[in-house]
């Protein structure tokens, strides 16, 4: 049986090593043809090329932020740099530096204004940001010195080495680049990206701060593209404003990094060689003209048949040449393994339950709902709802379908605004919070149909979820350390441990269930909302996750259960409180629920209704068990 | 003050065929969710052809835009079955990309085979004007603005009393429930974005006679035209109109009384200020996605 | 890194330790030692009599500066012709290696530096206007190579101590329009034009043309109503007319380069507003495609400065005029073509005084000689400026007449005030 998790790793450093080795021929190569000047300067455009490239992945890529402006960043880097060595005398190469500066607190301030769209609005407003930079370089005469352009002074150096010195600086900040995008994907900050580009709403539910990881990923691919800026001008000897900012430098940059997979490591890498060598060839062969025409062909061509890249579609093509074999689901080690253990946060509520259970006066709930309300265009989804959930219960919210559970959930998690009403975790206000803020106060949430991060393993959907909102946490490495160690305990609980290297997309319905139901108690949350936890899995596994649920119920966590499968609620939860046309219509304890009148009208039906005769017995009913959908 | 209501006059007319060319962006916008970047590129195409026949045969170019219309249609409807119909469902930035890549296909194209150099149809109005007192009421733009609006008329017409104009608009509303009543979502967004395609059409006709233009102009053209339908509201039409008037005047007024290197921010300021703070625009409806976190 | 570090030599593979050995054997086999091309005595010269010079040109035969790049391309060309016809330079047959820039800075300096350490062309010659010019010519000083352009008259072109660099026409922009303030001024007061307008484009060399005039006609009492700079890609004239209308100037000086000046002049027409002097740089330099574009009646009584005039006596001027005739379906040539035969024939010069190519001789050679051109003497400071005069000229009846400084001046008769538009 080959081993998954050793093939990604045997992967892994390959990839390294030939990266490696293509570097030290790149370094070498002057050094035996130092004479090769137009070579040479081929490759540092296609180096500057990389940078660019390298860096738009981290936010167009990884985080799936389509810019169409980045080449603003280089263009800002060359201003500085150049208006800097122009006031100063200095040379621009020790301006480049705060080029970058410049770029990244540019980008920090646009992205914390920009970074609130989503979608195509995005997109657009990068447009526009470029274009209006290209008409305030070009007006501002007093800074930029308008159309007439900044003129540096020649570089020092003897005509015999001519471009070598940009040669070895492009490369060496495409090194870097490189090097800092790898970093950066192995954090818990490229995880973060990651999900944001799979699914922002859930990996906001999983504690991620979406803003400041989207602001940061932006502020971040502005820097080396800031230096090179300056390194580049310095190249040209001469600025202009419309060159600086044009469009097309950065449909450039997003095809190189299109062609070779976008969101990869060494996508933009391979892309940038093929666009900035190709690009090239075509002005030799075709005539600069002919460059346009090149640039919408391949671009077409790429987003209509290699959307994913040059590097993923070979990887797909040996993966369906080179199949692993199938793993199953270790169905015997989930209904065997032990308790779980729980730590930290929800042991502060086992105090709690225990003086519940002992009759002291009820202590503060841990969820509590006031009238909220929420409508979309005509139709009232929540209706002046009032909900309490106590401290260390199992509670069960059923109703028909459109009574507005799931909509409640979404108030209380934050995945939608209430329009009215206001939510209150363990007596801290939280309907003004943002999805992450209430993740890190402790309250997690699993879906109806699952929301997992499909393109990354099922290891890497585990570390995602992020407990607390500190900073350091975010540039921790993200599958190693204890965090790893307690993901893979947890797949082992739920009986998936086999299946950590494998895309999370690639598993069953149920699978995936189970997953996101380890996953969001990485969270080590207090209050857990289940959302149809029953759907979909086999019955014996439905039998093991209402002992999960009630394990971990014991050492203190809370649950809110959403569910159709009536006999698991009447075993498991108590109280059940019923849902109807966007508010509570009933309350109590599962058998009183059973014969409420309201309730069996409302949504159990006559199935349900306890015989006349009283000779017949609770015990009856349940011999009809339907799945009352 | 003469200088005033000149300069009233000559945004509005200007405004008019801005209000025709943004139709169709809009429109494909509303009924299929793709933005299609390349709708400037296509103005610019049709204003090269519109200037050939002009050259040739000496047709009037605005008049030329009876032909060039369904030309553009058929042109729309092929483009959307071969090519747009692929990415239907992808990401809005997909569809900006791959419209992107079109636009400047058709430059390269045009720059291959008609030059890259200025043109302009110069047919004899050109130079005129009518007078109403001391205002001029250049001819070319008022032949333009004219066309324009019998074309939104025109538009307004099919979309609202036309069985496919109704199917259109239902598909961009509901395209599951338009589905279930018998309206094929792939051949209505055939139509729509064909349609919104023949704007251009005539909108590329009238743009012959009214500024030099050349294969690059598509980006002056692309500019303007999404600040005009994301000031009114993307997907709207009656939004595109008023976008189109309100910009077309705010571009002239700054032009006379600013400064005309800063005239063109205004499109920008204008993108960014509304995608910011009110992203439905005046008209438009809010997306779902913008609203749910 | 230790552990991983091992394990990655344990994992890399044998496959992959000969490729690296095989890239390592490649290059050094194709390496060794390689020639210095910038040593004396290497490929450029000394390629025997029979080899042709080949001489570097890049141009902007599309985009925006599409018309005076194609003339000065045929400028180019029709001197190439003629020197061939006369048995080349030095003996050796010259050949031009066009490319375009599309008017793009970026491009032109690549264009450039492919030129020169690529195709390790003999020499090269400018491209048109400041914009471009300003990086094409540092690309030249940076490889060492004597640059003259035809056109390029910004001041900050000479600002940049640059040795190479030599602009072959009379005068620099600030000092182009100096023979029509003259003419000015030359005017009895009341008859001089109370009141002007500065529209420009957005261009390093109009501008300063431009902003020359405005302070010296200040200077003589000529009130400013209106100035201001346009971009560059500006198509629409009509706000412009719209404010010129209102605020009534007698004379309008626009800084053009082509199509602007059209369209001011169409936008004039349209809106309907006669100024009593009307002056453009360049535009009106273009012959026939300017009364094509603005129609041959609206050309009447329209000034400009040049650097050359079709009718001067200068020596082969009149068999430049006849070669461009016979080439081009007797049309006549547009000033910039005369000024890109100037730029060359100034190039010929020095080649064949110093007796060879050699850069450094060249550039000594110029800046210590006059040359005499079709433009006329042209001579340069150490900065590369040139020391001379512009001519003052006018359309009149359809074609261009020089009517300042008057010792050139082909007629006596000066169109003043400018009529109405047809």
């Amino acid at each position: 049986m080959t081993d998954p998790k050793r093939r990604l790793v045997d992967r892994l450093p390959k990839g390294h090593a030939v990266a490696l080795l293509a570097f030290l021929v790149l370094v070498l190569y002057p050094a035996f043809r130092p004479y090769d000047t137009y070579y040479q300067t081929v490759l540092c455009i296609t180096f500057l090329l990389g940078v660019q490239a390298v860096s738009w992945n981290i936010i167009s890529g990884y985080a799936g932020y389509v810019s169409l402006g980045h080449s603003a960043f280089l263009g800002i880097g060359s201003y500085t740099a150049a208006i800097l060595a122009e006031r100063s005398g200095v040379n621009p190469l020790w301006m480049a530096p705060i080029g970058g500066v410049v770029a990244v607190v540019t980008a920090t301030l646009l992205g914390l204004v920009v970074l609130r769209t989503r979608g195509h609005a995005f997109v657009i407003i990068t447009i526009a940001l470029l274009l209006s930079a290209q008409i305030i370089a070009v007006n501002w005469r007093s800074l930029t010195n308008g159309s007439d352009g900044i003129t540096l002074d020649l570089p020092p150096w003897s005509r015999d080495i001519q471009n070598m010195p940009f040669y070895y600086l492009f490369l060496g900040l495409f090194f870097l680049t490189v090097l800092f995008s790898a970093l950066i994907r192995r954090t818990k900050l490229g995880t973060g990206l990651v999900a944001i580009r799979e699914d922002e709403g859930k990996a906001a539910a999983v504690g991620v701060n979406t803003t400041r990881y989207k602001v940061t990923a932006f502020a971040a691919s502005a820097f080396f593209i800031g230096v090179a800026g300056g390194v580049y001008a310095y190249f040209l000897t001469f600025l202009n404003p419309v060159g600086a900012f044009t469009i097309l430098g950065s449909v450039t940059i997003v095809l190189a990094a299109m062609a070779g997979g976008r969101g990869t490591l060494y996508g933009p890498v391979v892309g940038a060689f093929i666009v900035g060598i190709g690009q090239e060839m075509a002005t030799v062969y075709g005539g600069s003209s002919s460059r346009v025409l090149l640039f919408g062909v391949a671009l077409m061509l790429i987003v209509l048949f290699l959307p994913a890249g040059l590097l993923p579609t070979l990887d797909g093509w040996w993966r369906r040449r080179h199949t692993t074999g199938t793993e199953y689901q270790d169905q015997a080690g989930a209904l065997g393994a032990g308790t779980l253990q729980v730590r930290d946060r929800a042991l502060a509520s086992v105090v709690v339950s225990d003086a519940v259970e002992a009759g002291a006066p009820a202590a503060l709930p841990m969820l509590e709902v006031k009238g909220a309300a929420k409508a979309f265009g005509g139709i009232t989804a929540v209706d002046g709802a009032d909900l309490t959930v106590a401290a260390g219960s199992i509670t069960a919210l059923i109703g028909p379908n459109g009574s507005g559970k799931t909509t409640l959930f979404n108030l209380v998690t934050g995945a939608m605004k209430a329009d009215a009403g206001e939510v209150w975790l363990d007596g801290t206000r939280i309907d003004r919070m943002h999805p992450w803020q209430r993740g890190h106060l402790g309250l997690a949430r699993t879906f109806q149909t699952t929301r997992l991060f499909t393109s990354m393993s099922v290891l890497e959907n585990m570390v995602a979820p992020l407990p607390d909102a500190r900073w350091s946490t975010m540039l921790k490495p993200s599958v190693a350390g204890h965090e790893a160690d307690r993901a893979r305990e947890l797949l082992e609980f739920v009986g998936m441990a086999r299946f950590v290297s494998q895309p999370a997309g690639s598993l069953s319905y149920g699978q995936q269930k189970l997953v996101e139901l380890a996953q969001v108690l990485m969270l080590e949350p207090r209050l857990v909302l289940l959302d149809e936890p029953a759907g979909g899995v086999n019955p014996s596994l439905v039998g093991r996750i209402v002992e999960i649920v009630r394990d971990l119920n014991r050492q203190g966590v809370t649950f809110l259960v959403v569910e159709h499968n009536i006999p698991m609620v009447l075993e498991l939860c108590d109280p059940v409180v019923v849902f109807a046309r966007g508010k509570a219509i009933a309350e109590g304890p599962p058998q009183t629920i059973r014969e409420d009148p309201v309730v069996l009208d409302a949504y159990l039906g006559d199935e349900w209704r306890p015989p006349a005769a009283s000779a017949a017995g609770p015990g009856a009913s349940t011999d009809a068990t339907q799945e009352v959908r | 003050m003469t200088e005033l209501v000149q300069a009233v006059v000559l945004g509005l007319l200007i405004g008019g065929v801005y209000a025709l060319m943004a139709s169709g962006l809009t429109l494909i916008f509303g009924v299929m969710n793709i933005i299609n970047v390349a709708q400037g590129a296509f103005l610019v195409m049709v204003a090269f052809f519109t200037w050939w026949l002009w050259r040739e045969t000496g047709i009037d170019p605005i008049l030329a835009s009876v032909v060039t219309t369904p030309l553009m249609f058929g042109f729309g409807w092929v483009l959307y079955r071969t090519v747009m119909v692929r990415i239907r469902g992808w990401s809005p930035s997909m569809s900006v990309l791959l419209t992107f890549g079109l636009a400047l296909t058709i430059e390269g194209i045009l720059n291959i085979t008609a030059g890259n150099k200025f043109k302009s149809a110069t047919p004899s109005y050109f130079e005129e004007s009518f007078r109403i007192g001391s205002l001029s009421f250049p001819k070319a733009q008022v032949y333009g603005f004219l066309a324009a609006v019998l074309v939104l008329a025109a538009l307004y017409v099919v979309l609202t009393r036309t069985w496919t104009g109704r199917a259109i608009r239902a598909s961009s509303h509901n395209p599951s429930g338009a589905a279930l009543v018998g309206i094929g979502a792939t051949s209505t967004a055939a139509l729509a974005f064909a349609l919104g395609s023949s704007t251009a059409g005539v909108g590329g006709s009238i743009l012959s006679v009214l500024y030099p233009f050349f294969p690059a102009s598509h980006y002056d053209w692309i500019s303007r035209l999404l600040g005009i339908i994301v000031l009114g509201g993307l997907g709207s039409l009656p939004g595109a109109l008023v976008g189109a008037l309100v910009l077309g005047l705010a571009e002239t007024l700054t032009a006379t009384y600013g400064s005309l290197r800063w005239a063109t921010l205004v499109f920008y300021l204008v993108i960014l200020a509304v995608l910011l703070f009110r992203p439905q625009g005046l008209y438009g409806t809010r997306l779902r996605e913008d609203v749910a976190a | 890194m230790s552990v991983r570090g091992t394990a990655l030599v344990r994992r890399f593979p044998r496959a992959g330790r000969v490729a690296a050995g095989l890239a390592v054997a490649a290059l050094l086999v194709t390496g060794c030692q390689q020639d210095n091309p910038n040593d004396s005595g290497s490929e450029g010269d000394g390629g025997g009599s029979d080899e042709p010079i080949t001489i570097g040109i890049s141009l902007p035969l599309t985009g925006d500066f599409s018309q005076p790049g194609g003339e000065a391309k045929r400028g180019y060309e029709v001197w190439r012709d003629m020197v061939n016809e006369d048995g080349g330079i030095l003996g050796r047959d010259v050949k031009l290696k066009i490319v375009d820039d599309a008017s793009n800075q970026d491009t032109v300096v690549s264009d450039y530096t492919k030129l020169i350490t690529q195709d390790k062309v003999d020499l090269v010659l400018g491209t048109f206007s400041s914009l471009l010019n300003f990086p094409a010519s540092a690309v030249a000083e940076k490889q060492g190579y004597v640059y003259v352009e035809p056109a390029g008259g910004a001041p900050d072109m000479f600002s940049r101590g640059f040795e190479y660099l030599f602009f072959a026409q009379p005068a620099t922009a600030p000092h182009q329009a100096d023979v029509f303030v003259d003419w000015i001024t030359s005017l009895p007061e009341g008859d001089r034009p109370k009141t002007a307008a500065y529209p420009t484009q957005d261009d390093p060399f109009t501008r300063p043309v431009i902003e020359s005039m405005q302070e010296q006609l200040e200077g003589i009492g000529v009130k400013t109503v209106y100035s201001s700079v346009y971009p560059a890609d500006t198509t629409n004239f009509q706000t412009i007319a719209n404010t010129l209308k209102n605020k009534k100037p007698d004379l309008i000086a626009q800084g053009a380069v082509f199509e602007d000046g059209v369209g001011l002049v169409r936008s004039l027409k349209q809106l309907d507003y006669n100024p009593k002097v009307l002056f453009q740089t360049s535009a009106p330099s273009n012959a026939g495609q300017y009364s094509d574009g603005v129609g041959e009646a609206n050309t009447e009584g329209v000034f400009y400065t040049v650097s050359w005039n079709e009718s001067a006596t200068t020596p082969l001027n009149k068999e430049f005029v006849a070669a461009y005739g016979d080439a081009y379906d007797g049309a006549a040539p547009a000033e910039d073509a005369a000024d890109a035969f100037a730029a060359a024939q100034v190039l010929q010069k020095a080649v064949e005084e110093v007796g060879e190519i050699d850069q450094a001789a060249i550039k000594d050679y110029l800046h210590e000689n006059e040359v005499e051109t079709i433009l006329g003497p042209l001579s340069w400071n150490e900065k590369g400026e040139p020391q001379g005069d512009f001519i003052l000229a006018q359309w009149q009846s359809g074609t261009v007449e020089v009517v300042g400084p008057p010792d050139v001046a082909t007629t006596d008769t000066i169109v003043y005030p400018k009529p109405d538009w047809q």
